[in-house]
């Protein structure tokens, strides 16, 4: 970790700095979209899962995971639609 | 904080496999150093938001007031029934994603 030093940066060619940028920029979309998952699984798994004495997910947990992220993402998409509407 | 001592703690020898190459090559090397370096943190951010999302989850689901019984069997059940969520609602979302970048919406 502590092996890359400011010199170490600083010395980059701009190649080298491009291709940095571009593998950052990568992983931050990348990020954004695990990120959602975190945040859909924490609602969801509140909302579906009805006992955690078994480790297999019913059908109809399955079911309510699937559509709780759909609807949510609709909600989403309505809000902005609502809140661009109001500008 | 132990937690990130466990996974910062994974780190070193994930380091190591990417240094031999880093010595013969400086340039390049800095870049993959940066590169890996970017990855582990991210790495770790991920397994840091599961191991607290979970924790949440089943303590709300498993331990009632006033917290006398640890009821692990039921810990350790809604990790994997967690664990599973994750994947049928990551499922999901790629595929709403996928589903709207071919209509064009995105």
């Amino acid at each position: 970790m502590s092996s890359i030093t400011t010199a170490d940066l600083a010395n980059l060619n701009d190649s080298s700095k491009k291709e940095i940028a571009t593998y950052l920029e990568a992983e931050n979309s990348k990020q954004k979209v695990q990120m959602s998952i975190h945040q859909f699984t924490n609602t969801c798994f509140k909302e579906c899962i009805q006992s955690t004495n078994n480790t297999d997910l019913s059908s109809q947990e399955e079911q309510c995971l699937g559509n709780c992220v759909n609807r949510f993402l609709d909600t989403n998409i309505r809000i902005v639609k609502g809140l661009q509407s109001l500008q | 904080m132990g937690l990130s001592s466990i996974f910062g703690g994974s780190a070193p020898s994930q380091q190591q496999t990417v240094n031999p190459g880093s010595n013969t090559m400086p340039s390049g090397g800095v870049t993959d150093k940066v590169k890996s370096q970017i990855s582990q943190e991210l790495a770790v951010a991920n397994a840091t938001e599961l191991v607290n999302k979970v924790t949440e989850n089943c303590f709300e689901k498993c331990l009632n007031s006033p917290y006398t019984d640890r009821n692990e069997p039921c810990v350790d059940q809604c990790l994997i029934k967690y664990m599973r969520s994750w994947n049928i609602v990551s499922k999901a979302y790629i595929s709403r994603i996928q589903q709207a970048s071919t209509s064009g919406e995105i």
